[in-house]
């Protein structure tokens, strides 16, 4: 492609990275912003000083934080053995694995929220923020299982074989021979999990029935009573930290997808 | 099966049996025996939702613009996987600048959406404001509308980094291969995009753009930001019926929830195929 | 509570939640839900058995508390003992009876408000009066007005029955299905008239009010409306609409209802809920919804019932020149009816207008 049209690539993309973070910022503060103004002419700070003083959104932000915590570190715990035995199968038994696993990703999250919430009711999960955890580790956990999928292709089994059939336990295989050379791709699985977690909003809003406040619910109802200024806020809340951390992590970035593309290509 | 794999067997159960729990008591549900205002087994909920052509567009709409919001996604990542494939620091740069959107959650992409394609968005007001004033007038309505193409451009937006690292990941393993054996048989730089990159791409990639037209079709945040009333979209007609002022009609909301899951068991089910269809998929 | 207003939100979160905690030693945790949903969440919470709900004090009226009674899932009566409730003005017609139901004790009313439309002075300086004038307003200026698929639509719609009616009168005493009919039919045949007016040719309607007023603000129409007169003065205070805005109610009648607070079945602390419910009666609470810089609701309260010093305080409560005054307001009060109207008729709304082919087609 010639340098011009390089050139043009390149601005689109950046205004494509970029774009969203400013405009957010600018409705953030901006006091008011009707058409046909292109650009706000009065500002306040009235929706970022409410941070300073606690309440709602704080609180909102450490309840999503906490929950893509533990349902990051629970994905990964449960997605290690999946993809670890799924990846060692072959034909049929990999393919039907597979496929197990691409059912709750694929499931709308209003239709699993929906269908979930009468048991989690019953289960006394309902509104409670254990509950809105195990929801969302339905589709995490899966997700997290295909990219485990994909890693343990990757890696050789012959040292387990190996270390197995010189006696070694089950337990200790894991521990000395499996686990330690994938910390990395261990902490990307985590990451992926608690990613998933983060970004919820039918699954919270279902289960959650309105008790529990994650970030991205304060997003969707700020947004749906016209308050634009804590909106934004609430949004870069929501999508800074990540794509600050996956902007560093690039390296990851590249990591993590490759280990994805034998689940979603068959290389 | 090993000990191992009986226990990936054992937690890929843990993950299964949700879903499989959900999907029983919406079809239960569906036919009368569970739910709001549960009457016994019944078929009335059944004949009562697919008799409503209201229904049929809601789904012809939400899965028509879930395709077509792939597509475009796979188009853009095709498109730069091919020409940002080098070492450069540009190449490097454009790479990485496709995938920090990655991130962005539905509601917020479609918050965005909004703001700039809307009739009084920022599109419409920087038209304007540089002088083009008649074409600002003339300016398509694009959200709110029925064919849905604010929220298609917006959902294709949002999907487009996920194809892309798919794509970046495909070309990065495979790519200087083929481009070797392009090369020694002598073939152009367009010749081998068009004959060799783009299938090999398009095929590695069919298994995630279903996935993409899955996570489209199944949004809830988005389509209630950018979508029409008429044909109402699929989730947010699930939420309206579960809301019906008339609790009778509430039940109603099964069958569709059904419907829904319906589309993700089809997705899971088409990704799995899709994946036999990449050129070295016999070898694995 | 429904969260779509941040007025209320805010009075809520900052001025009643810290002050029942000092005073009562209880903690206000607000959740987001309307009627249907809170309806929704509590028979299934009943059919799984939950002997222990989630939520203790849920703010309703009309269709949901119908619905609730009918489904036996309120706890009460209980809205008769609060100490607070000597003060209520009980003789109102429109407090006395939700959607013509007899609250009995199963909820506490808490205040009022009427439906009103909001239009920009500046954009429109004559706007019309009736649902005559507004008729031949849209015809005068298509694509500039709509009406959003919530429940402040849904007022719109009954409102302009009633007119067509010749007035709510027609419609008190329960539920009559061929008045209904009737009403329907008239109402279906004036939007038939002038839907090909509207924004979008009444293709599509914004979601829920929140949007129509962005969209008024915006200048995509000219009107937005509302369930509650005041919401013009607390939202240009806000910033969500311009400082031109104004509101204003038809002659031939408007919408006037109070809302209410019930509690659930099953809650798990009905003696806190009742101790909040009777603190928002309160004269001061009353006052402080009333003020137009926090809520600009109206109050249940019987003002001759209150000691002489709070009469003075809500007496020079300063009203906003954008609101409509008070004398206007009470003229055209109409009552709600019977909740099963409104239910037909947004049903009828959804098969028949909003999923209809195009108009021409009509």
């Amino acid at each position: 492609m010639r340098p011009i049209g390089r050139a043009a690539l390149l601005t689109v993309l950046a205004v494509s990275a970029v774009g969203p973070l400013v405009l957010l910022g600018l409705t953030s503060v901006a006091a008011d912003w009707f058409a046909p103004a292109p650009w706000p002419t009065t500002f306040t700070a009235d929706a970022w000083r409410s941070l300073a003083g606690g309440g709602r959104l704080v609180g909102a932000v450490v309840t999503s934080a906490l929950v893509a915590a533990t349902v990051g570190v629970l994905a990964a715990l449960i997605a290690v053995p999946i993809g670890h035995a799924i990846a060692r199968l072959t034909g049929w038994g990999r393919r039907l694995g597979l496929a197990a696993l691409y059912l709750p990703v694929a499931t709308p999250p209003i239709a699993l929220g929906l269908g979930l919430q009468f048991a989690f009711l019953r289960a006394g999960l309902g509104g409670t923020t254990l509950g809105v955890a195990l929801a969302h580790l339905v589709p995490a956990a899966s997700f997290v299982g295909i990219y485990f999928a994909g890693v343990f292709r990757a890696t050789d089994p012959r040292l387990e074989d190996e270390a197995r059939s010189l006696g070694a336990a089950p337990g200790q295989v894991w521990r000395r021979v499996i686990l330690p050379p994938l910390a990395r791709e261990i902490a990307d699985g985590v990451a992926l999990g608690a990613l998933i977690s983060w970004a919820q909003v039918p699954l919270s809003l279902v289960i959650g029935g309105g008790l529990v406040h994650t970030l991205p619910l304060e997003v969707y109802s700020y947004l749906r009573s016209g308050e634009s200024r804590y909106g934004a806020v609430a949004s870069l809340l929501l999508i800074v930290p990540p794509v600050m951390i996956l902007a560093a992590g690039r390296l990851a970035a590249t990591r993590v997808s490759r280990y994805f593309a034998p689940a979603l290509t068959g290389i | 099966m090993t000990r191992d794999a009986r226990a990936g067997m054992v937690a890929a159960t843990v993950i299964i049996v949700p879903v499989v729990v959900g999907l029983l008591y919406t079809a239960s549900a569906s036919v009368g025996l569970t739910g709001l205002d549960a009457h016994g087994l019944s078929t009335a909920r059944l004949a009562r939702v697919s008799a409503d052509s209201q229904v049929w567009r809601a789904i012809a709409w939400t899965l028509s613009t879930a395709t077509a919001g792939a597509l475009l996604a796979l188009t853009a990542a095709v498109t730069l996987a091919s020409v940002v494939r080098g070492t450069s620091i540009g190449d490097r740069a454009a790479r990485w600048l496709a995938i920090v959107p990655l991130p962005i959650p539905h509601v917020v992409a479609a918050s965005l959406g909004l703001l700039v394609l809307g009739e009084s968005g920022l599109l419409a007001r920087w038209t304007a404001a540089a002088g083009w004033v008649s074409i600002a007038r003339h300016l398509p309505a694009i959200t709110l509308d029925p064919w849905g193409i604010g929220f298609t451009l917006t959902m294709a937006w949002k999907e487009t980094p996920f194809l892309a690292i798919v794509a970046f990941a495909v070309l990065a393993t495979r790519g200087a291969q083929l481009d070797e054996v392009a090369r020694t048989l002598g073939a152009g730089r367009w010749a081998t995009f068009r004959r060799v990159t783009l299938p090999v791409l398009v095929r590695a990639l069919a298994p995630a753009t279903i996935a993409a037209t899955v996570f489209i079709a199944g949004s809830f945040e988005a389509p209630i930001i950018l979508g029409p009333s008429d044909p109402l979209p699929l989730p947010v007609l699930i939420w309206e019926r579960y809301g019906d002022l008339d609790l009778a009609r509430r039940g109603d909301a099964y069958v569709l929830i059904l419907i829904a899951f319906a589309i993700g068991i089809v997705g899971a089910a088409a990704v799995s195929w899709a994946r036999r269809w990449d050129l070295d998929a016999e070898t694995r | 509570m429904w969260r779509g207003d941040p007025s209320i939100n805010r009075y809520v979160d900052e001025w009643v939640a810290p002050r029942v905690r000092e005073q009562y030693g209880i903690t206000l945790n607000t959740v987001p839900g309307e009627g249907a949903e809170l309806v929704n969440d509590l028979v299934v919470q009943r059919d799984a058995g939950r002997a222990r709900g989630t939520v203790d004090l849920i703010w309703i009226n009309g269709e949901a508390f119908a619905n609730l009674r009918r489904e036996h899932l309120l706890y009460g009566p209980w809205a008769s003992r609060l100490p607070a409730a000597a003060l209520v003005d009980s003789a109102s017609p429109i407090i006395a009876r939700d959607f013509e139901q007899r609250p009995d004790g199963y909820e506490s009313p808490w205040g009022t408000v009427e439906f009103a439309l909001i239009y920009d002075s500046a954009r429109t300086p004559s706007p019309p009066r009736s649902y005559a004038a507004l008729a031949d307003w849209i015809r005068a200026h298509p694509g500039r007005f709509t009406h959003d698929q919530g429940f402040t639509g849904l007022t719109f719609l009954k409102g302009l029955m009633y007119a067509r009616a010749g007035g709510v009168a027609r419609f008190a005493g329960g539920f009559d299905s061929t008045r209904y009919a009737v009403g329907r039919d008239s109402v279906l045949a004036w939007l038939a008239r002038l839907t090909p007016s509207f924004w979008r040719e009444g293709r599509t309607y914004p979601r829920d009010v929140a949007e129509l007023e962005r969209m008024f603000a915006n200048g995509e129409v000219d009107f937005a409306m509302s369930n509650n007169e005041n919401d013009v003065v607390t939202k240009v205070r806000q910033g969500i609409l311009p400082a031109t805005a104004r509101a204003l109610v038809l002659r031939d009648g408007s919408i006037a209802n109070a809302h209410y607070l019930a509690i659930p079945y099953n809650a798990p602390n009905p003696a806190g809920a009742m101790v909040v419910a009777d603190f928002l009666l309160s004269p001061a609470a009353q006052y402080e919804k009333q003020r137009p810089e926090v809520w600009a609701d109206g109050t249940v309260l019987d003002r001759t019932r209150l000691p002489i010093e709070w009469q003075r305080r809500f007496a020079e409560l300063a009203r906003d020149p954008r609101a409509v005054p008070d004398d206007t307001l009470r003229r055209y009060a109409e009552p709600e009816v019977d909740p099963e109207y409104s239910v037909r008729l947004l049903d009828d709304w959804r098969t028949r207008v909003r999923a209809a082919p195009a108009p021409h087609t009509r």
